[in-house]
């Protein structure tokens, strides 16, 4: 908008130039010569006359010339006018367009306002303000730069100036209250929503938050932070606010750094963003009083899973126990399930366990999770998808996610057994077994139906290697607990 | 692996590059040629306007040269020809172009993907 601004100015200029010139050439015919300083040179003048009046030579443009009278070359000024006011024309239609979609924003009338002082402030500031380019999830993030075309329309409302930087946070927390609510409602649809506990990390995680982005993961907090921010107000909005005018410097660097996550991020925003979470992993750890096992099991597999996984963190932690990877989840499920199932003979044997501790289970099952990880880590090529099926599934109500579980018995013999037993056992579990589950099992309806029937293949015959392991290991177990 | 993932990602990136440049250098000239147009189409219009008795001259150099009305239209209308063509040579050109470097991108995010999953995997 800026950029049309000043052309539209320089075409202003342009049309009054024609228009003094046309007003020279009128008066010049009046008299037969005239007497001048003629230019000598750079640095002298020469006095002289000027004559034949009349006749002037006009440039038509591309080296061509003309001579002509006076009148016609008026008249072909005349001519050039029209010309350059059409295409004044076109700019004004052109920054109307602009300024309708600014209006969007309410942002426009503040720049309207102080828009000299804006300009000074835009080259100045680097923090810019989301406008209306539609990406509500750059903007989100408090201060992100929207698109490189949007710049100058964002360096309108943003910014830089002190005070007017305390009247645009007003204005701008509107906007952002809009944004938030549109953004959420998007959301709603996505999966954000179905992290309850992302207000608790976002909290948490606002102030590092910014400080991280480089990581996918930390976008994503940040985009937790951003959903929090909704959900609490905009305070945290105006912390940031703060912390970005502050650190302008600073700022832009980091928006530098937000906007290529943003790009990159925005692009994979929606499978893998949400779910890491590196807080949670944390708190995950800490919930489980049951985990004295699990975690013993856990250190045994976190190689496996540190390899296996890396969006998967991102699904399970917030809401199971001690999970840190969906591994972790399937294993701890697993056995839970495992109990139930006969295929897994195992888990019935580890259902005893059940309520003692996951763990004595956890080592068996975690064999078998890790072959079934395996398989289906290579069967899957995008992680994302499995975690866009996850979070699809996930805010499925357990119903779906029995029925996924179902389906993945099929595939992976416990499943469906297994989800009706947490619910029926254990009600803590539910909101993780939504989490847990569909996990790795989202993974399976997704995967072609060969690699299912590998996967049953390979799980068959983990299950049959179960009993043999189990009892080693219950064995094992049955001494550590005691 | 990784290695060479790295190196390919390298190379592809180069080219990719290079037809960023290529791509980037064909708009500039069709913008240029694009303003001959328009000052070509003005310079008709105007000879329109002014009739036989006016002399035309042509800045040839630190010369200008004596044409005639007809030649001078003649020329012009030439000219504006030869810029249409050039515009679409350019654009043709530009749209290669393109579909070549969207090409490369996605092999870029292949790789980028494979290494990605090489490193996870190591």
């Amino acid at each position: 908008m800026k950029l049309n601004q000043l052309e539209f100015v320089n075409r202003k200029k342009v049309e009054s130039d024609y228009e003094a010139l046309q007003e020279r050439l009128r008066t010049l015919p009046n008299k037969l010569s005239y007497d001048i300083m003629v230019p000598f040179g750079p640095l002298a003048f020469m006095p002289g006359k000027l004559v034949h009046t009349n006749e002037v030579t006009v440039l038509l443009g591309d080296n061509w010339f003309s001579k002509c009278s006076a009148k016609q070359a008026v008249e072909l000024i005349e001519h050039r006018k029209k010309h350059v006011r059409k295409v004044l024309d076109d700019l004004q239609k052109v920054m109307k367009n602009f300024e309708s979609r600014a209006e969007f924003t309410d942002l426009q009338k503040m720049s309207d306002v102080s828009f000299g002082v804006f300009l000074v402030n835009c080259f100045s500031n680097c923090v810019l303000f989301f406008c209306y380019t539609g990406k509500y999830r750059t903007a989100h993030k408090p201060h992100s730069k929207p698109k490189l075309s949007n710049v100058f329309e964002v360096d309108f409302p943003a910014n830089g100036s002190d005070t007017k930087s305390m009247g645009h946070f007003q204005s701008e927390e509107e906007l952002w209250a809009h944004l938030e609510e549109l953004e959420r409602q998007e959301e709603l649809l996505g999966e954000l929503d179905r992290m309850p506990n992302t207000a608790e990390t976002n909290g948490e995680d606002t102030s590092s938050s910014e400080e991280e982005k480089e990581d996918k993961r930390t976008d994503l907090n940040g985009m937790y932070r951003a959903e929090d921010c909704i959900t609490q107000g905009n305070f945290h909005k105006e912390v940031t606010n703060s912390d970005l005018f502050g650190g302008q410097v600073n700022g832009s660097t980091y928006y530098h750094s937000d906007d290529e996550d943003d790009i990159d991020v925005g692009d994979n925003s929606v499978p893998t963003i949400f779910f890491s979470h590196t807080v949670e992993p944390k708190r995950v750890r800490i919930n489980t009083g049951k985990n004295t096992t699990l975690k013993f099991s856990e250190k045994k597999e976190e190689a496996n899973r540190k390899r296996k996984n890396s969006s998967g963190n991102g699904h399970a932690t917030p809401e199971l126990p001690n999970i840190k990877t969906p591994a972790d989840i399937y294993r701890f499920f697993v056995d839970v399930v495992n109990g139930e199932y006969v295929p897994r003979k195992s888990i019935l044997k580890s259902r005893s366990r059940e309520n003692s501790v996951c763990s004595n289970t956890s080592d068996n099952s975690a064999a078998e999770f890790d072959d079934r990880q395996g398989v289906q880590r290579s069967i899957s090529c995008d992680e994302a998808t499995q975690s866009d099926n996850s979070e699809s599934i996930l805010e499925e109500e357990e119903e779906e996610e029995e029925e996924g579980q179902q389906q993945l018995p099929k595939k992976l013999l416990p499943s469906s057994g297994t989800t009706e037993a947490f619910s029926g056992t254990v009600i803590e579990k539910e909101p993780l077994s939504p989490s847990l589950i569909p996990h790795p099992v989202i993974a399976h309806p997704i995967l072609p139906t060969i690699l299912e029937r590998k996967s049953e293949e390979v799980l068959s015959k983990a299950s049959e290697e179960t009993p043999k392991r189990i009892s080693k290991f219950k064995a094992a177990r049955m001494q550590q607990p005691s | 692996m990784a290695e060479q993932i790295q190196k390919k990602l390298q190379g592809e990136l180069e080219k990719y590059q290079q037809l960023q440049k290529d791509l980037s250098r064909a708009v500039a000239a069709r913008q240029k040629l694009e303003a001959q147009l328009t000052e070509n189409n003005i310079v008709k219009e105007e000879l329109e306007l002014l009739d036989a008795t006016n002399t035309i001259f042509k800045l040839m150099g630190p010369v200008l040269v004596k044409q005639e009305m007809e030649e001078a239209k003649g020329t012009v209308g030439k000219r504006l020809e030869y810029i249409t063509g050039e515009i679409k040579r350019y654009e043709q050109q530009m749209q290669e172009l393109e579909r070549r470097s969207e090409q490369q991108r996605e092999t870029l995010g292949r790789l980028q993907q494979e290494l990605q999953r090489g490193q996870g995997k190591g």
